[in-house]
């Protein structure tokens, strides 16, 4: 039994192998691998099954109404499914197996399969938790091959030792007949895959295919690594940039505002002109600079979140905006306010500038301003309303963009920065901000921020 | 009792500094010569009755406390006003070289930076600084600032005093 399973392992593995197709080898038998491989699993099946013959072409007639079965034929002239050659063209790939396994026959069974599906492996054999740990640390394995339940230890223990180790290798059990449950269990304890003891052919092809989907896992940890590294390298430019912006800027404010004052009204109007066009460039980008440095503060200079009262963080903005509350004869209402946890910091500027901004935007009337905050299970959803000018609601989107205005300088001042500070915290802090308006209504700001209840409500005075 | 050498020198120069009653003198430390201009020239303007020298960098600055090369001769300054960004010894490397001799450590040291960063603001004075002052950035603040810098330090502060 073991010298024909042996025997037909390897034929259909020769026909397995070569859907791993390498440049060189022509399209056609490229295209016959291809098809002709689950012929092989067919037949891998039937010998684990009947003891079938060693011969691949000698199972054709099983399969002669499998439209499949006839491209074992169609393998160019010179390559034929004999069970002793190695696939054409094949790259063989090397592979350091790590065997949680007892029984050296099977472990000389299963290197067989590797082998013959193109791998060229090595393997070192553990029995137990404490030999597993002390290799993992001493070598690096491509692939765990474990059986379900060995005598001095349970197989599917691997894939928590990889977990605590923070190793990614792929772990395969293979194992005689367990039944749908418990494979699937092992699945979902984390295993790759699982081959039946009978079915090893189908090994190399579950070995690539592990081998794939941890290339895939790591381009995708290596993707999110390299999308938080280039954001955290263009906060730090932002940073940079205007942090030494400042200094040269500097330099032309003061100097062209010397130049006015000394030298105003003593050359001609046109100079005059100039020199006011100058400072007063220079003087607006000195704001834009101090506000994208503001901006890039928030993700790069940002404090720990703790437990942060938002009553507190209320009362602070509001004595903040003292003056700009007393000037507009505005009226605020705040609702009791939970505690959230957050950079308190940002907490208090995310109000300061939602506040100040229903202040800045009133309309005929004194403004009303109305926070309030409703907890559900996962997160608190914070309103800020006002009676002010509105927002058209194709321009909803526009105000939280860095240095969108939506009117003139002179309609409204500001650089256009403090929505876009607001929806950066807000992102920082895991939450969503929208507007919900309508021209000459007034306009509420929404935003969440995530977690359960911390502490008590609590209105601010 | 151990006496340093520095100690001994200074007494002598300070003699001759005292002997005649004269200006407070500052010693202005900055690379960019639009800020030593500016600053001089508003100092000059403050009312007060002071001599200025200035240096454009730091290794400057350290040879004109110790008064070689061509700053021998030079008056030991009342007051130094040091920028921190620059070229050739940082004015954090300066401003600890002052403190660390004896000779110039009772010197009053003002920053006087365009850093807001609270890093330069908090190594400054753990270093000794005797006050950080941020360069405003137009002209109307900084001719503020610096007038006020002159005030406080030549008219309300008691400086120390030289030796006789």
């Amino acid at each position: 039994m073991q010298r024909i399973l042996r025997g037909s392992v390897i034929s259909m593995l020769v026909t397995d192998g070569k859907d791993k197709t390498r440049p060189g080898l022509a399209e056609s038998s490229a295209d016959a691998a291809r098809i002709a491989r689950p012929v092989g699993l067919a037949v891998g099946m039937a010998v684990g099954l009947a003891a079938a013959p060693a011969n691949a072409t000698a199972l054709a007639p099983q399969e002669e109404n499998n439209r499949r079965g006839t491209a074992v034929l169609e393998l160019p002239p010179g390559q034929t499914a004999r069970a002793d050659e190695k696939p054409v063209g094949e790259a063989r790939r090397k592979l350091q197996v790590l065997a949680v396994e007892d029984d050296p026959t099977e472990i000389e069974l299963t290197m067989l399969a590797l082998q013959r599906g193109g791998f060229d492996a090595v393997y070192a054999a553990v029995q137990t938790r404490e030999e597993f740990t002390e290799r993992l640390h001493h070598a690096d394995y491509d692939v765990i091959l474990t059986g379900y339940n060995l005598p001095s230890w349970n197989g599917m223990e691997t894939v928590e030792v990889l977990r605590e180790e923070g190793l990614d290798i792929p772990v395969i059990v293979v194992s005689g007949y367990l039944g749908e449950l418990k494979a699937v269990e092992c699945i979902k304890q984390g295993a790759a895959d699982y081959v039946l003891k009978d079915h090893l052919l189908r090994l190399p092809d579950a070995v690539g295919r592990a081998l794939r989907e941890k290339k895939v896992r790591e381009e995708h940890r290596r993707d999110h690594e390299d999308l938080a590294r280039s954001n955290r390298d263009l906060e730090q430019f932002a940073y940079v940039a205007s942090h030494d912006l400042q200094e040269p800027l500097r330099m032309v404010a003061i100097y062209t505002q010397l130049l006015a004052e000394r030298y105003q009204g003593k050359l001609d109007e046109n100079a005059d002109k100039y020199i006011h066009y100058a400072v007063d460039g220079a003087t607006r980008m000195q704001v834009l600079v101090k506000d994208l440095l503001a901006f890039s503060r928030v993700g790069s200079q940002g404090a720990k979140f703790r437990p942060t009262d938002c009553a507190a963080a209320v009362e602070i903005a509001l004595r903040n905006l003292h003056a700009a509350v007393q000037e507009s004869g505005a009226r605020v209402e705040c609702g009791p306010m939970p505690a959230v946890v957050a950079d308190p910091t940002q907490l208090v500027q995310l109000f300061q500038n939602l506040i100040g901004n229903a202040l800045k935007f009133r309309g005929s009337e004194a403004p009303v301003v109305s926070i309030t905050a409703e907890q559900t299970k996962q997160e608190v959803i914070f309103s800020v309303a006002d009676n002010g000018i509105g927002i058209a609601p194709e321009h909803a989107d526009l105000v939280f963009a860095i240095f969108k205005r939506l009117h003139s300088r002179t309609e409204y001042p500001g650089s256009g920065i403090g929505l876009a500070i607001c929806k950066k915290i807000v992102e920082r802090h895991g939450g969503k901000i929208r507007v919900e308006s309508q021209p000459g209504h007034g306009c509420t700001f929404r935003f969440t921020l995530p977690g359960e209840k911390v502490g008590d409500l609590r209105t601010p005075r | 009792m151990h006496l340093p050498v520095h100690s001994a020198r200074r007494e002598g120069g300070g003699l001759t500094n005292t002997a005649i009653k004269t200006a407070s003198e500052i010693l202005l430390v900055d690379d960019n010569p639009a800020d030593l201009d500016l600053t001089h020239e508003i100092l000059n303007k403050s009312g007060q009755h002071l001599s200025v020298n200035t240096v454009g960098d730091g290794a400057q600055a350290i040879a004109f406390l110790h008064r070689t090369g061509s700053y021998a001769g030079k008056p030991l300054p009342d007051l130094i006003v040091l920028d921190l960004n620059l070229l050739r010894a940082h004015g954090r490397d300066v401003l600890s070289e002052f403190k660390a001799n004896p000779e110039f450590a009772r010197i009053p040291v003002v920053i006087f930076s365009s850093s807001q960063a609270s890093s330069d603001i908090n190594r400054s004075y753990d270093l000794g600084a005797n006050c950080y002052v941020r360069k405003p950035g137009n002209l109307f603040d900084f001719r503020n600032v610096v007038r006020s810098m002159a005030d406080f330090w030549l008219g309300s502060a008691s400086l120390p005093q030289k030796e006789t």
